[in-house]
């Protein structure tokens, strides 16, 4: 038998039973779309994430007081006072090494703004020009805090853009004043809208000089330090200079934690990998499941078809021809399916990605190739026991039963 | 046709094809095996994270500055323009219903003894903290009852920290170092581990007074407030505010009661349970559309039969009945299958894996033979009707 006749024999097959043959397709489609759609969902998180992060800025380092002797905290969560802060003195002295290009000192808290009668609680972040260019922030009118000696503030702010409309309606806010606390600033620029990064939300902070931001909030101690290594081979001597440079300040203790932004972007990759691995797999045991139906489905032909089969080992057909036949029929099948459950699952990405424009759904590449080969081998390894099942019978009872 | 003869007859019928049966329950028992094991897997994080949580109670209210929430903290606990203070926290313990109101504010801190250093969490607490949060001192006492505002210098040490530093010795009396001023142990808490990613026991307890002029702050992070669990929690959370607006002139602080974490806490993990049990959930439709493959190539099949059956006067509404029946009962068996394979591999699991928390709800197993008893139900009616809608000459004559 030639490989077209096989293929011949097995298409009249598929063709003949339509109604099981749709049956069958759409058990293996369901099974291929689920698993095409789920991992699209899980890696669509998982580029949004990584946006997400990159967005923050690049070759970031986080330096954040304190210190924790047990490993498996999260550093992030690392939050509280220390005995002896991380200050602006000690930000500035990170200008000393070679493989940081800039940073940025961070102070934040809650504050009470007020402009005219409205009051609005936002959080206050305090800071120098720097950030704008670490974090890759957008001023859409006005600009940005004002370069110059960071020990020294003047009564500036640049606030989102959902607090500007808050406060002063349709009227614009450039130029006016408002207060926080006891103390005044005048708006000198508008962030450009971002919407939210990772839980905070830059259209709706405001952002002081850090001297003003120190001085509201009573307090020397800085929240974080942003620091921008020079390039990406940097990062790692922008990490041990700045703990050497902080260490020297602190009187020999290592007492401040540096985190860098890859560490942290590995380890949400490694977590959201194996996820979206986790949920294609549960969904791949929906083809399992088709599997077990071609594998009854073909039983029964085997039962059905005894004559046919009887009649083709009587003209000469061999033991394997026969199998062949069955796989070639399972597996016309199988691909039949695959690509059903491949066009519904683009499908379903598409109305996914209408639905939220934000996210980047996206089947992963293995996931497009693993759907479809698991199956068909499913597909093939059910069909192996009725494959030989009909490979066996015997020509002549088959031919003489009814 | 009597009940017992529509039985007999179903059993007939599935037992005159055993493989076929088989494989075709198997389909189902996949489907609910893996939604069943998935869901007592979820159930089981979620009784965790619960106990987690409620080893402190459930009548905790905390009460932080600011009433901004990002990443699930207040980002008044960092720096706030308008701070809580610890005559606030006393101040709280005149509120209707409530027990023990107790500052507190937390850090990072060195630690030193005899030449051994140490960074732990810092906690600056007030003399309640142990009762509040219903943790137990194992030698030794808590910090004793005295004013909060003018406490002495006295340190209660987490079970890591007394056995780095001390070993099998007695720590009571010894006097440590921290952040510089010394302290003297008064007592060990008794261990109890990583909650959530932090390590209870790496942790210091100090009196809050003293733990705030340590960090030279103005503002405490949280008032943990516990309150008689017999009292209506709205009435609770209205005494705290009323007294604590009538301190600040305004409502600049955030008051979160344990039981609303935990309902969030919840939702959140019921939401993933069921969209996991969801994904598992689309082989048990495979195994649907399985059951309807082999049905309708049944009712091809046994034409001659149903043709005979309503020659004999037969309804169509039995003929119906007789196949609704069969996928039914099909699904039946499969999920029953399903419901053993998923409970054995969930048994299993705990025990290979005693980290990992698993629990079967009577409810969900229940639940799950519904389900499978309902999509062979829904699989059936197309063979059925088939089968039904035959005429009986011409499906007599097919033989």
């Amino acid at each position: 038998m030639r490989l077209t006749d096989l293929l011949d024999f097995a298409w009249q097959v598929v063709r003949g039973y339509r109604g099981r043959t749709f049956l069958i397709l759409l058990a293996m489609g369901i099974g291929v779309a689920a698993v095409v759609m789920v991992t699209a969902l899980g890696e669509g998180a998982r580029l949004y994430v990584l946006n997400q992060f990159g967005s923050l800025g690049t070759n970031l380092l986080i330096v954040l007081p304190g210190r924790s002797e047990t490993a498996g905290a999260m550093p992030g969560v690392l939050v509280g006072k220390t005995p002896r802060d991380l200050t602006l003195e000690d930000a500035l002295a990170l200008k000393r090494s070679h493989a940081i290009r800039r940073f940025a000192p961070l102070i934040i808290g809650a504050g009470d703004v007020h402009a005219g009668t409205r009051v609005r609680e936002t959080p206050v972040l305090g800071s120098t020009a720097e950030l704008m260019a670490i974090r890759g922030m957008e001023v859409a009118l006005g600009r940005f805090l004002p370069e110059g000696d960071p020990r020294q503030s003047q009564p500036v702010c640049v606030v989102g853009a959902k607090v500007a409309s808050e406060l002063f309606g349709a009227r614009p806010a450039l130029g006016e004043w408002l207060r926080i606390g006891d103390r005044r600033f005048r708006v000198i620029g508008i962030m450009a809208k971002q919407g939210e990064s990772l839980g905070f939300n830059t259209d709706e902070i405001v952002i002081v000089p850090l001297a003003a931001a120190q001085a509201l909030f009573n307090t020397e101690a800085l929240f974080r330090v942003l620091v921008e290594a020079k390039s990406r081979e940097q990062i790692y001597y922008a990490k041990q200079d700045v703990e050497e440079i902080i260490r020297l300040r602190h009187e020999g203790e290592r007492d401040v934690t540096v985190i860098t932004q890859d560490a942290v972007l590995a380890t949400f990759d490694r977590i959201l990998r194996a996820l979206t691995l986790a949920v294609g797999g549960i969904a791949a045991i929906s083809l399992a499941v088709a599997g077990i139906l071609i594998m009854n489905v073909m039983l029964i032909a085997v039962t059905q078809r005894r004559r046919e089969i009887g009649l083709l080992k009587a003209l000469g057909a061999t033991g394997r021809q026969i199998r062949l036949a069955f796989f070639t029929e399972a597996m016309l099948l199988a691909i039949g399916g695959a690509a059903v459950g491949l066009v519904v699952g683009e499908l379903g990405r598409n109305l996914a990605t209408q639905l939220y424009p934000a996210i980047p759904f996206q089947a992963p590449w293995w996931a497009l190739v693993a759907a479809p080969a698991t199956a068909v081998i499913t597909a093939v390894l059910f069909t192996v026991v009725p494959a030989r099942r009909a490979a066996r019978l015997d020509p002549v009872q088959a031919l003489s039963r009814r | 046709m009597q009940l017992a003869d529509f039985i007999r007859f179903t059993y007939g019928s599935l037992r005159s094809h055993r493989l076929r049966t088989f494989l075709t329950a198997l389909g189902i028992a996949v489907g609910i095996a893996a939604v069943i094991l998935l869901t007592s897997i979820g159930e089981g994080l979620h009784r965790f994270v619960i106990a987690e949580f409620t080893q402190f109670g459930t009548n905790i209210i905390s009460v932080a500055p600011g009433r901004i929430q990002t990443h699930g903290a207040s980002l008044g606990g960092v720096n706030t323009v308008r701070p809580l203070s610890i005559e606030d926290a006393l101040a709280l313990k005149r509120a209707p219903y409530v027990q023990v109101s107790d500052p507190v504010v937390q850090g990072n801190a060195d630690v030193k003894y005899f030449g051994k250093s140490r960074r732990v969490t810092l906690y600056g607490v007030g003399p309640d903290f142990a009762e509040a949060l219903k943790m137990r001192v194992a030698v030794g006492e808590f910090l004793p009852q005295e004013d909060p505002r003018s406490a002495r210098a006295l340190a209660v040490l987490g079970s890591k920290v007394a056995r780095e530093f001390f070993g099998g010795d007695n720590p009571l009396g010894s006097r440590i170092r921290i952040g510089g001023e010394r302290y003297r142990v008064v007592g060990v808490m008794q261990s109890k581990g990583q909650v959530l990613g932090f390590d209870l026991d790496d942790t210091v307890f100090i009196p809050v007074a003293r733990a705030l002029e340590m960090f030279n702050r103005e503002s405490l992070m949280e008032i943990h407030v516990t309150y008689d669990p017999t009292a209506p929690l709205v009435e609770v959370e209205q005494g705290i505010k009323r007294i604590l607006i009538a301190r600040h002139g305004a409502e600049d602080f955030t008051v979160t009661p344990q039981q609303k974490m935990l309902e969030v806490f919840g939702t959140v993990l019921d939401a993933i349970t069921f969209a996991v049990a969801a994904i598992g959930g689309i082989s048990l439709i495979v195994g649907g559309v399985g059951i309807l493959t082999i049905l309708i190539i049944a009712v091809a099949e046994r034409t001659s039969e149903i043709g005979l059956l309503r020659a004999v006067g037969a309804t169509q509404r039995s003929i119906l009945m007789l196949f609704l029946g069969e996928a039914a009962l099909l699904a039946a068996i499969g999920g029953t299958a399903g419901l053993l394979l998923g409970w054995a591999i969930a048994l299993l699991l705990q025990l290979a894996l005693p980290a990992l928390p698993v629990h079967t709800p009577w409810s969900y197993a229940v639940l799950a033979e519904l389900v499978a008893v309902a999509v062979g139900l829904a699989a059936g009616v197309l063979p059925a009707r088939r089968a039904a809608r035959l005429d009986p000459l011409e499906a007599l004559r097919s033989e």
